[in-house]
C-alpha cells in the first residue's frame, strides 16, 4: 500500500478510536505500532514496543515531569493557594475588583509552584470563590477569573505541558522555562486590566472589599515567603545553570515538602495523598507520552511531517500568515481536545514547517502552549469550567462561559502581541548562557 | 480485594516516588556542599521513575482518568455509554497485554547481557521487573473493569460522569 494512504488511514483510525474513548495515549500507541508493523514488518514493531516505553520511562530528563507534580500537589494540599490569597486580599481587597485582582494573583503565586491549570483552578474555586460570593460580585465574573486565572498554571514555569513541549521537541526545557517568565507575567497583568475595566464597565458586579491596615498587610506577606522561596529556588537554579531541570524538580518537591512539614500544614495522610495523586498523574501523563513517541516513529516511517512541511511551504500566504492558520487550527482543535494531547498529537508533525519558517522554536514553544491554554476556558469543552462547575455545582456553565468571555479575548491580544513581538519571549532566555 | 490490592499499588508507587525525590534531593545537596555525589543516585532515579511510571499507568488506567475525548460520549445516552466503555477498555487491555508481553523480552535480553548500574555495579534487570509488575498490575485491572463494564449490575471502578 501507498505510504499516504497508510498514513490517512492511520489518522483515520487514530481520530475514531479517540473518538470512541480510547485513551489518547494508547490510541497513538495501537496505531503508531500497527501503522509501523503495516509497513515495517510485525517483528521490527513488536521491537519496538520492547524497547521504547522502558527506555523513555527511565529518560533521567523526563523525570522532571512527576517531579514537577509532586511539587504542586505538596503546594496545593499544605494550603499556600490559602495563604497567596489572603496576602493578595490584604492588598487588593479594598479596591472595586479587588477581590478578582486578588484571586489573579493568588492564581499566579501558585503556578509559579505548580505546573497545573486544572490543580490551580481548583484550588482557587476552594479558596476564592466563596469570599468572593460573600461581598456579592456576580456569579459570572468570580467564576471567569478563576477559571481564566487557572490557566496561569500551564504558562508560568514551572509547566508540565511545557515540559512535555521540550522532550518531543528536544528543546532545552531550561530555556523554555525560563521563556515563558515574561509572557506569564504579561497574562497576569492583562488579566489584571481586564478585571479593571470590567469593574469600570460594570461596578456592581465587583464591590469593593474591606480595607486592610498596613500592618496587616505586612503580617500577610509573612505567609508568602515559601511560595517564594521555592520558585527562585528552582527557576533561579535552571537559570543559573546550578541545577538541571529534573534535579530542579527534585529540589522543588523535596522543598515545598520540607517546608509545609516545617510549617506543620501537611499531614502524614496528605502527604501520602499528594503521592498519590502525583503517581496517577504521572501514569496518565506518560501513557501520552510514550504513546505519541510510538506514534512518533510511524509519522517518521511515512514521512508526514515533511509532507505537510511542503504542503505549507507551498501555501502563498508567508510565514506569519502560515503561523496564524496554524495557531487558528489550535484554538478550533482546543475546543475538543485537551491541551496536552493536543500538543503531543500535533506538535510533532508541524515542528518541522516550524522550523522551516524560520521561527525560534522556544519562542514557537511558548506561543503554542497560550494557543492551547485557550481550549481550557472556551465552549464546548472548557476543562477549567467544568473543574469549577464541580465546586460551585448551583452556577450554570453558560454562565461561567459568560465570565470568561472578557478573559478569552485578553488571551488572543496576548498572543498576537507575542507573535508581533517576539523579543517578549526571548529577551530572558538570550541573556542564558 | 482488587480495592486493597490498588490501595496498595498506589502507596508503594507514591512511596517509589518519595524515594526518588528524597534522592535526587539528597544527591544534588552532598554534591554541592560536600561535594560528595551519592553514588548511582542517576542510575537508581531514573530507573525508579520508570517503576513509578508504569505502576502510575496501572492506577490511572483503572481508576479512569487516562486523558480522553468525551466529544462522543457526552452526546450519547447511558447504553451508549457503556458500549463505549466497554470498547475503549478492551482496547486498552489489548494493548497493555501486549505491551506486558514485550516487556519480558527486554528484561531478558537486559538479564543475559547483564546489563549494570554505572558506580555500584547493580543489575538492571530487577528494576525492568519491577516496573514490569506494574504493567501486569494494568493489564490484570483492566480485564477486572472490562469484566465489571459487561455487567451492569456490577458498578465499574472510578466510571466518571458526564461533565457539567
Amino acid at each position: 500500500m501507498d505510504n499516504d494512504l497508510i498514513a490517512g488511514l492511520g489518522f483515520a483510525v487514530l481520530f475514531v478510536l479517540m473518538l470512541l474513548r480510547v485513551p489518547v495515549g494508547i490510541a497513538m500507541a495501537i496505531v503508531g505500532i500497527g501503522g509501523f508493523a503495516s509497513l515495517s514488518g510485525i517483528e521490527p514493531a513488536l521491537r519496538m514496543v520492547a524497547l521504547s516505553p522502558i527506555r523513555n520511562a527511565t529518560d533521567f530528563a523526563f523525570g522532571l515531569i512527576p517531579l514537577f507534580i509532586l511539587m504542586g500537589a505538596f503546594a496545593s494540599a499544605s494550603g499556600m493557594s490559602r495563604e497567596l490569597f489572603r496576602a493578595g486580599n490584604a492588598w487588593l481587597g479594598h479596591r472595586r475588583g479587588g477581590l478578582s485582582l486578588a484571586t489573579l494573583s493568588a492564581c499566579a503565586g501558585f503556578a509559579a509552584i505548580c505546573g497545573s491549570s486544572v490543580a490551580t483552578s481548583a484550588t482557587m474555586a476552594r479558596v476564592a470563590l466563596p469570599e468572593m460570593r460573600d461581598y456579592g460580585y456576580s456569579r459570572s465574573v468570580s467564576t471567569g477569573v478563576i477559571a481564566a486565572g487557572g490557566t496561569l498554571g500551564i504558562l508560568i514555569p514551572p509547566s508540565v505541558v511545557l515540559a512535555v513541549y521540550g522532550i518531543i521537541t528536544q528543546q532545552d526545557i531550561g530555556r523554555l522555562f525560563v521563556a515563558a517568565f515574561i509572557p506569564g507575567l504579561l497574562a497576569v497583568a492583562m488579566y489584571m486590566t481586564t478585571v479593571q475595566i470590567i469593574a469600570w464597565l460594570n461596578p456592581d458586579a465587583v464591590p469593593a472589599g474591606t480595607r486592610a491596615s498596613w500592618r496587616e498587610r505586612i503580617a500577610s506577606l509573612r505567609n508568602v515567603w515559601a511560595v517564594a522561596l521555592v520558585f527562585f529556588f528552582v527557576i533561579g537554579g535552571i537559570y543559573g545553570g546550578v541545577f538541571t531541570p529534573t534535579e530542579a524538580a527534585g529540589m522543588g518537591a523535596a522543598g515545598a515538602f520540607l517546608i509545609a512539614a516545617m510549617r506543620r500544614s501537611l499531614t502524614p495522610r496528605q502527604t501520602l495523598d499528594s503521592l498519590i495523586e502525583s503517581v496517577r498523574t504521572t501514569g496518565a501523563v506518560f501513557t501520552i507520552l510514550i504513546g505519541a513517541l510510538l506514534f512518533g516513529v510511524f509519522l517518521a516511517v511515512t514521512q508526514t511531517p515533511q509532507k505537510l512541511t511542503d504542503l505549507l511551504l507551498a501555501l502563498p500566504i508567508g510565514p506569519h500568515g502560515i503561523l496564524l492558520l496554524l495557531l487558528l487550527f489550535y484554538l478550533i482543535l482546543g475546543c475538543l481536545m485537551d491541551s496536552l494531547a493536543m500538543i503531543i498529537l500535533t506538535v510533532p508533525i508541524i515542528f518541522p514547517a516550524i522550523v522551516d519558517l524560520g521561527f525560534d522554536p522556544i519562542w514557537f514553544g511558548v506561543v503554542v502552549v497560550m494557543t492551547v491554554e485557550l481550549g481550557l476556558i472556551t465552549p464546548p469543552f472548557g476543562l477549567n469550567v467544568f473543574v469549577i462547575r464541580g465546586v460551585a455545582r448551583d452556577v450554570k456553565l453558560s454562565t461561567i462561559y459568560r465570565g470568561v468571555a472578557p478573559f478569552i479575548v485578553t488571551d488572543v491580544l496576548r498572543i498576537l502581541l507575542l507573535v508581533m513581538f517576539p523579543s517578549i519571549v526571548l529577551f530572558l532566555p538570550d541573556t542564558m548562557g | 480485594m482488587i480495592q486493597r490490592a490498588i490501595s496498595g499499588i498506589e502507596i508503594l508507587a507514591g512511596l517509589f516516588l518519595a524515594f526518588v525525590a528524597a534522592l535526587t534531593f539528597a544527591s544534588v545537596i552532598l554534591r554541592y556542599l560536600f561535594s560528595f555525589p551519592v553514588p548511582d543516585s542517576f542510575d537508581i532515579g531514573r530507573l525508579m521513575i520508570g517503576v513509578v511510571v508504569f505502576w502510575g499507568i496501572a492506577v490511572a488506567g483503572y481508576r479512569d482518568e487516562h486523558i480522553q475525548m468525551d466529544v462522543l460520549w457526552t452526546l450519547v445516552g447511558p447504553r451508549g455509554k457503556r458500549l463505549i466503555d466497554i470498547f475503549a477498555t478492551a482496547c486498552s487491555l489489548v494493548a497493555m497485554a501486549v505491551f506486558a508481553r514485550m516487556l519480558v523480552r527486554k528484561i531478558v535480553v537486559t538479564y543475559e547481557t547483564t546489563s549494570q548500574t554505572f558506580d555500584l555495579r547493580l543489575d538492571i534487570w530487577p528494576f525492568y521487573a519491577l516496573a514490569w509488575i506494574g504493567i501486569v498490575a494494568a493489564t490484570v485491572l483492566l480485564a477486572v473493569r472490562l469484566w465489571r463494564l459487561m455487567r451492569p449490575t456490577v458498578p465499574a471502578a472510578g466510571a466518571k460522569t458526564p461533565p457539567g
